[in-house]
């Protein structure tokens, strides 16, 4: 019950941000975003015609009415329909943003799990052989392109040129071999990007930790490795990994990967997002960024909730 | 440690053990599946909406239209499709008056009383047609009609009420439509061909709203079975109207397509597939690696895939590896890239002063001489595009393959001369704004275009780039006239040059379809006085005339047809289509056990 006042405090200070998130994002489509007018008209338009798409779209209507209807649109999740398909925004994201977090969430988990435990590793052995070659491969993994891994991974397990073990494109997921079928490569991809990413600033986290009296006491006493990593140098360092973990995550969720959802053929949130933003949609940009915003609130008091779990110190100030 | 990674290899072999294989598919699963990858994807599946190729694609195949074209027959042939008949037209061309087949039915939906589909009815056809006029609906197709049907944009104006009969827009019963144009227009039957005109019911547009665009409820080949970014699935429709397939009616030519394995299909009732899958693919790489590993039957090639697939350019010949798997078949576009001048313009198009006028066109020519369309072709078509004198394209009869061909040859000494003869030098000539949407193809061919000027002695920053995030945005600004140089390419609607005749008609300039504004006097009476005829040896002259006016004014840099790759499985007996409405032809698209040899 003591965390009810907290929560609500946070969600509190999370108004004016949705707010600031939202205009001057709304700003920004409006002014400086595409003008959908021109798509929807037809070959040979007249100006009469134009100012029909225009009213339709209300595009004609006052700046600060369309912020206020958008703001309405948030608070009673009558979020309209697409501009380009005509479908239910709210349809979309429901059916879409599922696809994006299974799709994106094992790479995710393992990319930051193996990244923990590479950054532990190359820590521990700072400058050996074992942490130049951990550093190596995280910068040539940074370095190469995602496109080029995408590429590169469906022509090597994806077509008959290679392995041919996993279909280059599609989403007919219906139990976990096929979602094991079908997500194996993208999580591949993502691991390839990410990895290297993480590694590096876990380790940094670690390094500094690891230089620390308190840790140097430690080792003069014999404390074995395992316990000394886990124990005091993870559980030290879990500060900054919560944020960069906790922050990723409204991104993981709502953009999920562009590249990934296209070249993969796979119908998530990113690709939608990508041609509404592409082609104008704003009924569809309105809800993303919303979310979006939504989704940092409480990413944030979840954070601040979990420096209360993992450091003392934060609890008593 | 070793343990550790021991256990890591173990896990993802356990849980991909199985990948090879894949997903199980259930018993009642389709015995047809047709795959086919389109490299857009549509938007609405409203008909009103239909505006691009990717929903006709679809769009036809969900709902009917009156007319079709017919499936094999090349040049294009018009079909009746729902009509019973062509239409019947009176002496005066104004009149016509079409039947429709008895016994269609639409689709069930709870749009309908009791869930049922009902009779589709001439009703039906006026009602579709009337909705592109009604600003609610948002269409996109009113610009075939407009001001061609008696009393059809008065009706809008007086409010669109569907209730209130329009008088060139009739049911005369059930199964007969009447309608009755403002003057004659011969290309009329060509645009009830058209998604636009596809036949929808009114309870659905009722009970859907805007959401018709996800809930088509048709008469079609097919239904909608899923739809999302990436993929559209069609079912068979189970109660289509069985019509077999006659090879006689189709246009078949036993002398070009009796390889095609067309003769199985005889008799058989369309459609031949249980199921269509579309897969909208953008990504050249991923869609050729998709056809490369057998997911898909068909596709285009991308250009970047020429040189795999091409053992030679001139005759196109397949390389041996694919020449045993897959049909080809190299098909030009219908349709056009080019330049245009925005003669609007006074810096480089019309001008009030007759001297600067003079120039402005001497200055419009040399850039047409200093253009280079072999580069271009090489560059961007990989040499295998049409390059075309004007704007009468290969794909129509109208074009004149003896015509002179001066005009896209380049000829750079001449531009310098024409230039200097002029009085413009590097000072003195205008800035000019190139514009184009963002993309990296959409860059080169500019840094191209600006290229062959500079050679002729254009100072490169007097050719400025205008970049516009997306086609709409890019579209809005050449229609207000902020852009000189206007780098486009038009799609024909159908198989007529009237369709190309009509960009340069002055009437039509900013916003309407002609971007360059060009506004011949001369050209405009010719337009006029051909519009109420059909081809002809008579409208064919003036059609080479009208082009001939545009290229000594110099009023665009053009132009070239793309020559389109497309490659299919040797299990699939199908003639592939992207012009027009293409889509048409997956309800004759058939799947056979045993590869069709050639």
């Amino acid at each position: 019950m003591t965390k009810l006042p907290f929560i609500a405090r946070r969600l509190a200070h999370g108004i004016p941000l949705l707010l600031g998130v939202t205009f001057i994002s709304f700003v920004l489509m409006v002014y400086f975003g595409p003008d959908k007018t021109y798509e929807l008209l037809g070959k040979n338009p007249d100006l009469e015609q134009i100012s029909e798409v225009r009213h339709a779209l209300g595009y004609d209507r006052p700046f600060l009415v369309r912020y206020g209807d958008y703001l309405k649109e948030l608070i009673t999740l009558d979020l309209g329909l697409s501009d380009s398909t005509g479908e239910a925004v709210a349809s979309i994201i429901t059916r879409t943003l599922p696809v994006s977090v299974s799709l994106v969430l094992p790479g995710f988990i393992i990319g930051n799990m193996a990244g923990l435990a590479l950054a532990m590793l190359s820590a521990w052995y700072r400058g050996r052989w074992l942490d130049k070659l951990i550093m190596s491969a995280s910068v040539v993994g940074m370095s190469v392109s995602f496109l080029v891994i995408i590429i590169g991974l469906q022509i090597l397990l994806c077509t008959p040129y290679g392995l041919n073990l996993f279909p280059v494109r599609g989403w007919q997921v219906h139990d976990l071999s096929s979602y094991f079928y079908y997500v194996t490569v993208p999580t591949l991809a993502i691991l390839m990007v990410t990895l290297g990413y993480n590694t590096r600033f876990y380790r940094a986290v670690m390094v500094e930790e690891l230089e620390r009296d308190h840790i140097r006491t430690l080792r003069a006493f014999g404390t074995s490795p395992p316990e000394l990593l886990f124990r005091h140098v993870l559980k030290n360092s879990l500060i900054p990994i919560l944020t960069r973990i906790m922050f990723s995550v409204p991104f993981v969720l709502v953009s999920g990967s562009l590249l990934l959802e296209s070249y993969f053929g796979i119908p998530g949130i990113g690709l939608v997002t990508f041609n509404a933003i592409t082609s104008g949609d704003q009924p569809i940009l309105k809800a993303v960024i919303g979310l979006t915003g939504v989704l940092f609130v409480l990413a944030l008091m979840i954070n601040d909730m979990l420096y209360n779990v993992v450091d003392p110190r934060v609890k008593r100030q | 440690m070793l343990k550790i990674i021991q256990t890591a290899i173990l896990l993802v072999l356990l849980t991909t053990g199985g990948c090879g294989e894949p997903p199980a598919t259930t018993n009642s699963a389709p015995a047809k599946i047709y795959r086919h990858a389109l490299d857009g994807a549509p938007g609405s599946l409203d008909p009103a909406q239909a505006a691009s190729l990717y929903a006709n694609f679809l769009v036809v195949n969900l709902y009917d239209t009156l007319y079709r074209y017919k499936y094999l027959a090349r040049p294009y042939k018009l079909q009746p499709n729902l009509a019973t008949a062509m239409p019947e037209v009176s002496d005066d061309g104004l009149q016509l008056t079409i039947r429709i087949k008895q016994g269609v039915y639409f689709n069930d939906d709870p749009a309908f009383k009791n869930g049922l589909g009902r009779e589709l009815k001439a009703e039906d056809f006026v009602y579709s047609i009337k909705r592109h006029f009604d600003p609610g609906t948002r269409a996109q197709g009113a610009w075939l009609w407009q001001r061609r049907i008696k009393g059809l944009d008065q009706w809008k104006t007086e409010g669109s009420e569907y209730d209130r009969e329009v008088p060139g827009l009739r049911a005369v019963d059930d199964y007969t439509i009447q309608i009755t144009l403002t003057r004659p227009f011969p290309q009329f039957v060509h645009t009830l061909t058209q998604g636009y005109a596809a036949i929808v019911a009114r309870e659905a547009v009722e009970k859907y709203g805007q959401e018709l665009s996800n809930h088509p409820v048709g008469s079609g080949p097919f239904q909608l079975d899923s739809r999302n970014s990436i993929r559209a699935v069609l079912t068979k429709n189970p109660h289509f109207r069985a019509e077999p397939f006659r090879l006689e009616d189709e246009g078949y030519d036993p002398a070009t397509q009796g390889d095609a394995g067309f003769e199985a299909l005889q008799d058989k009732i369309p459609p031949f597939v249980d199921r269509l899958e579309l897969e909208f693919i953008t990504e050249d790489a991923a869609r050729w690696n998709a056809f490369s590993a057998n997911e898909l039957h068909f596709m285009k090639v991308p250009v970047s895939q020429f040189d795999t697939v091409l053992s030679q350019r001139r005759p196109l010949t397949l390389s041996p590896q694919f020449a045993g798997a897959y049909h080809f078949e190299a098909s030009p576009e219908a349709g056009f890239i080019y330049t245009n001048f925005n003669m609007a313009d006074d810096r480089i198009g019309y001008n009030p002063d007759p001297e600067r006028n003079r120039r402005n066109r001497a200055l419009r020519c040399a850039m047409v001489k200093a253009f280079n369309w072999k580069k271009r072709n090489e560059i961007f078509f990989y040499g295998i595009g049409e390059v075309f004198p004007g704007i009468i394209p290969p794909a129509v009869p109208e074009y004149d393959p003896r015509g002179d061909k001066t005009y896209i040859q380049r000829n750079l000494q001449a531009a310098i001369e024409l230039l200097q003869a002029n009085g413009w030098n590097a000072k003195n000539l205008p800035v000019l704004d190139y514009g184009f949407p963002n993309s990296v193809t959409e860059r080169q061919i500019f840094e191209q275009f600006r290229n062959f000027m500079v050679e002729m002695g254009y100072p490169a920053k007097k050719i400025r780039p205008m970049i516009f995030a997306t086609y709409g945005d890019y579209h809005r600004a050449y229609s207000q006239g902020k852009v000189t140089l206007i780098n486009s390419s038009w799609t024909m609607d159908y198989p007529d040059a009237e369709n190309v005749m009509q960009l340069y008609y002055g009437p039509n300039g900013a916003p309407g379809s002609n971007s360059s504004n060009y506004n011949n006097p001369e050209y405009n009476q010719l337009y006029e006085s051909s519009s109420a005829m059909g081809e002809s040896p008579q409208r064919t002259r003036i059609y080479r005339q009208m082009n001939q006016l545009l290229m000594d004014d110099c009023t665009s840099i053009t132009g070239i047809s793309r020559t389109l790759l497309f490659l299919w499985d040797r299990k699939v007996i199908m003639k592939p289509d992207r012009s027009f409405v293409g889509g048409y032809f997956m309800r004759f698209v058939d799947l056979v056990e045993s590869p069709v040899e050639p």
